[in-house]
């Protein structure tokens, strides 16, 4: 019975990671199409995970203290030449959302 | 959280496509177009000297010390607070770079000598090249660069952009020609004209629209007096990533309308419809904005503590000497204060060193004795009409930050 159960609460954590795990994935391939082609940010940042070479925002491999919350930020309200992709409704919130996790996610990497 | 993917389905996502970048490239596609396009390619100009250098800088400012700067971004590089003082003029090593635009290479900017900047809204227009500006006259004169958003990191709300303590600041030393110089060989002002309008070209090899990208920055007419067009930063042609071959200086006016890689001057009865201009660098409450709120211009009368600082290695209990830098804005900075006690009481510090002129900052140092415990220390200047204020004036971006109590350091002496 007790090794039932073990395989059981196994067998549930497994399913919840794999889970987890692949919505993660399918988020990071999202997010790198819209980095490098729907929102273009790969023309004006460099981002080695993405393989962009822009240069006109900042490296997003050297901006200190990048995290999800500043990304999500910086991408809805702009900065500077960059577009205020949400405020403009370039992008939707939710590809923000998944642009913003795919570059907290990847910077520095 | 790290996310790993299996590397031949990250390879296949990551293209270089470069259906757009002929549009991007030409500046017939706004970034929102570019946004709007199916596919973009990563694009390349300019960043020959951008990859990351040695010891950690961008290649194009790898001359700097980096003992003495803060990265926060590959354009956005604080100096520390202890890196600032120890004289009265900052090396250029040691200068903050913040940038809008990439910085523009040697090969974008060619001859130095034959750099054009045209000069426009006075009797007779006209356009001159750094060798015939050389001809018409020659000056030295010391200012402070500042970053409007110098002080950000101190705001509690967390305002996007770099998030500078105290060292997007600098005394430089500048070497060119007077604005009233070549204002003088333009036969003088158009009778209409109510503002300065500088721009940069720094814009033109990234392609972008104009309108968007485009440093152009309007102040009031009367700046051009003391305004210089500089080719020369402390002994040294003005180097690239500091806004060379020729920058346009406005003494007490904050580090935004110094503009850098300088190709116009107008004398405009309006001020520039451009993004920088209108929409970016305005003083407006949190949660608001909009071209009716203030736009960064003059620098207040500030000061902060350089030595000793928790920067500066253990305090020994005795005779200390306290240091740091003191602005006037526009004015002359009179008298800076210095307290040991988080601001309960102050005693008056000794302006040190010589006197560069009301747009120069001065150092300072009180000398005193300190026992073993904590100290809060600040520094608390004035330039006889104003004075700095206790706390910052809150507002949404960050800017124009003051206030002595954020800007005070804690230390600890043994």
């Amino acid at each position: 019975m007790k090794i039932t159960k073990f395989l059981l609460i196994s067998l549930f954590i497994f399913l919840f990671n794999s889970q987890t795990s692949f919505t993660d994935e399918a988020k990071m391939i999202k997010g790198l199409e819209i980095f490098n082609e729907t929102a273009a940010c790969a023309g004006c940042h460099i981002l080695k995970a993405a393989g962009s070479e822009g240069n006109i925002g900042p490296n997003l491999d050297t901006v200190e203290g990048l995290n999800y919350a500043s990304v999500m930020d910086i991408v809805t309200h702009g900065l500077g030449v960059m577009p205020a992709f949400g405020e403009d409704e370039i992008l939707t919130k939710d590809q923000i959302e998944i642009v913003s996790f795919y570059v907290a996610n990847s910077a520095g990497k | 959280m790290m996310i790993l993917l299996g590397g031949s389905q990250m390879k296949k996502k990551i293209k270089k496509l470069n259906l757009s970048r002929r549009n991007f490239l030409a500046g017939t596609a706004t970034l929102a177009g570019i946004a709007a396009t199916a596919s973009v390619a990563p694009i390349t100009i300019a960043n020959a000297n951008h990859s990351e250098g040695k010891k950690g800088l961008p290649d194009f400012i790898s001359w700097k010390d980096r003992d003495a700067l803060i990265v926060h971004s590959d354009k956005g590089i604080e100096t520390h607070r202890s890196a600032i003082g120890e004289s009265l003029v900052t090396p250029n090593r040691n200068i903050y770079i913040r940038n809008n635009m990439p910085t523009m290479t040697d090969e974008q900017i060619g001859n130095r000598m034959d750099w054009k900047v045209s000069i426009e809204g006075v009797k007779n227009p006209k356009t001159f090249t750094i060798a015939q500006l050389q001809k018409l006259g020659h000056e030295t004169m010391a200012t402070i660069l500042q970053c409007s958003g110098n002080g950000r990191g101190f705001f509690k709300h967390k305002p996007r952009g770099s998030q500078w303590k105290t060292g997007a600041a600098a005394c430089v030393l500048w070497t060119g020609v007077p604005m009233k110089t070549v204002v003088d060989a333009c036969g003088g002002i158009n009778g209409d004209a109510v503002y300065m309008t500088s721009a940069g070209v720094d814009h033109v090899p990234t392609g972008l629209d104009p309108k968007k990208a485009m440093i152009e920055r309007s102040v009031p007419k009367k700046v051009f007096k003391d305004a210089m067009l500089a080719w020369e930063m402390n002994g040294v042609p003005l180097p690239n990533a500091h806004g060379g071959p020729l920058r346009m200086v406005t003494p007490g006016y904050f580090g935004i309308n110094n503009v850098k890689h300088l190709g116009k001057v107008a004398f405009t009865t309006q001020e520039s419809s451009v993004k920088y201009m209108k929409k970016s660098y305005r003083i407006s409450p949190i949660g608001k904005k909009g071209s009716q709120y203030p736009s960064c211009w003059e620098m207040p009368v500030k000061s902060w503590i350089t030595r000793p600082t928790d920067e500066t290695g253990t305090i020994k209990a005795g005779k200390v000497q306290i240091v740091g830098v003191a602005m006037g804005g526009t004015k002359k900075v009179r008298s800076v204060k210095v307290s040991v006690d988080g601001g309960s009481s102050w005693k008056k510090a000794k302006f040190i060193g010589p006197n560069l002129g009301k747009y120069a900052w001065r150092q300072f140092v009180l000398e005193t004795t300190l026992s073993a415990g904590t100290y809060n220390i600040a520094s608390l200047a004035s330039n006889g009409s104003d004075k700095q204020p206790e706390l910052r004036m809150e507002n949404r971006r960050g800017y124009a930050h003051n206030g002595w109590k954020d800007h005070s350091v804690n230390i600890t002496v043994v």
